[in-house]
């Protein structure tokens, strides 16, 4: 098959499939080909699973042919970050080299709803090591090297799903699962230019997925669209018995058309304030381009330390999660030098300090709710600077080094956001516009990101050369 | 005692504390590290208790009493 359908929606694919123009044992053969021809410039895959994908993509064109069309997701081919279990002697590493051949003798649920839904597992997309909640301070943190970025190759694709973002942007899967507990799903599609969604806490199951933190830890697509995330998540949201903190909430995506609605934006008071100037300006032109789709406010959230209400909650509990791992030693064999030491200072964290966090959390979360209760959701830069440089050091709020209101806020009170890219600045990097909104509101939040996306340009844009 | 006298008194203790857990596997250099990391948490732990909250303000926990149905 040629290659031009790379680059090319999930909604479009999934049309040429449906209409049978497009096969999806082809389309396998394209991505697996790229996976393993281009994933290595990246460090972007960590197994191409081309097995299991080309009897999925098989079993998917026969039942296609024979009538029985699952749904848009039907033949799509698609990679998972390597921290959701898989089965079949499909290693599952966590990036960390401890763990780089161990093996599940079962499949995460968002794998089986993916499996479900038709779609086709190509590849287990490389990841910061434990999803980076042990301290990595710069982009050399995982068995497989630093995530490369395809916009800039000698600049991070951004942590912790660091392959997710960098096999969409480089072409090499139409749309891959990332993981988010805090950060990791709207870094990388910020720094890589493409529509990344995390969900509302306890909208996808966990089951299967690595525990950092299990209070803050969500499963969500990164793709070229906005409109392609929703067609992702309404195939890996649900209630599941695995996992307990899955809400018995059906999600189906609302595709309608954004332009019927005007929206109620907000922005919150110095949100930009550390920004990079690129950042804010594009933040700026942003702003003109939503009030052509409705209304822009500020707001303003109460005093409290939000930063420090989830940083110490997602400390207390990677330390828990972990705790064999770090008590044992084995942690010496990590790839960041930082992360060798780094945990054992979790030890600091005493048990009354994470209660207060917790119950702060409860303030917190009601404290984020009035604000956006009047609102679509609140708009902000995704991330503060561009992606950093391959020997950089990465600023960042879980460490202290940078401040994310929107990320503690939304990750700590688990709302749901979608980022999606709105320019470029230093380097040829792209940056990115993040939507935030109440608990459970993904089709809200998805039709703004789709209404910016049709007024604007940015995520048709590709890195060159691929 | 001032606020930072405190904050250093404290960081002393918990570092004497990860120092008599995992100090025969870490460097000076490491040590060094884990002394600013433990400088953040104390920060970040006065920054939480100086919020005041009431007896009524739960955390935020999704406990369930259990029982095992046939």
């Amino acid at each position: 098959m040629a290659e031009d359908v790379v680059f090319t929606p999930v909604r479009q694919l999934a049309e040429g499939i449906r209409a049978r123009r497009v096969s999806p044992v082809a389309l396998a053969e394209t991505f697996l080909d790229r996976l393993e021809r281009l994933g290595p410039r990246y460090n972007a895959v960590v197994t191409v699973t081309r097995d299991r994908a080309i009897e999925q993509a098989r079993r998917a064109e026969a039942e296609i042919a024979a009538g029985r069309y699952r749904g848009p997701l039907h033949g799509i081919p698609y990679g998972a970050k390597d921290l959701l279990a898989t089965s079949g002697g499909i290693p599952t590493t966590w990036g960390a080299a401890p763990f780089k051949d161990r093996c599940f003798d079962f499949d995460a649920t968002a794998i089986l709803k993916l499996e479900a839904a038709g779609a086709v597992l190509c590849a287990k997309l490389a990841m910061v090591e434990l999803a980076g909640g042990m301290g990595y301070r710069q982009p050399n943190a995982a068995f497989t090297g630093p995530g490369v970025n395809p916009w800039n190759r000698e600049a991070w694709s951004g942590g912790s799903s660091s392959g997710s973002g960098s096999a969409v942007a480089a072409g090499l899967v139409p749309f891959a699962i990332g993981s988010e507990t805090w950060g990791s799903i709207l870094s990388p599609a910020g720094n890589c230019g493409l529509a990344g969604l995390r969900p509302t806490y306890g909208r996808v199951s966990r089951h299967g997925a690595m525990a950092l933190c299990w209070t803050l830890d969500k499963l969500g697509p990164l793709a070229l669209t906005a409109d392609d995330c929703g067609l992702v998540l309404e195939a890996i949201a649900g209630r599941d018995a695995a996992d307990p903190t899955t809400v018995d909430r059906a999600y189906r995506y609302d595709a309608g058309a954004p332009a019927a609605r005007s929206f109620r934006f907000g922005v919150l008071r110095g949100i930009t304030d550390g920004c990079e100037d690129a950042v804010r300006e594009n933040f700026a032109r942003s702003l003109e381009v939503l009030l052509g789709l409705g209304t822009v406010e500020e707001v303003a959230l109460p005093d409290l330390p939000y930063d420090d209400i989830t940083r110490t909650i997602l400390f207390a509990e990677a330390a828990s999660a972990f705790e064999d791992l770090i008590e044992s030693g084995a942690i010496a064999g990590l790839t960041a030098p930082e992360d060798r030491y780094t945990p054992y200072a979790r030890d600091a964290i005493l048990a009354k300090d994470y209660v207060k966090a917790l119950r702060l959390r409860s303030a917190m979360a009601r404290a984020a709710d009035r604000v956006l209760a009047p609102l679509d959701a609140l708009v902000a830069p995704g991330r503060a600077t561009v992606a950093a440089m391959l020997g950089a050091e990465v600023r960042s709020a879980i460490r202290g080094t940078a401040r994310d209101v929107m990320g503690a806020v939304g990750n700590g009170a688990g709302l749901p956001a979608v980022a999606v890219p709105n320019g470029f600045g230093a380097r040829g990097l792209p940056t990115s516009l993040q939507f935030m909104g109440r608990a459970w509101e993904e089709n809200t939040i998805l039709a703004a990101a789709r209404a910016y996306q049709s007024a604007t340009d940015w995520h048709r844009r590709h890195p060159a050369d691929l | 005692m001032s606020e930072g006298d405190a904050v250093r008194a404290e960081v002393e203790t918990l570092l004497a504390l990860v120092r008599a857990r995992y100090g025969s596997r870490l460097s000076e250099e490491q040590l060094a590290g884990v002394r600013t990391s433990i400088e953040a948490i104390v920060q970040a732990s006065h920054a939480l208790r100086a919020v005041r909250l009431t007896n009524a303000d739960e955390p935020a926990q999704p406990f369930a009493a259990y029982r095992a149905e046939p």
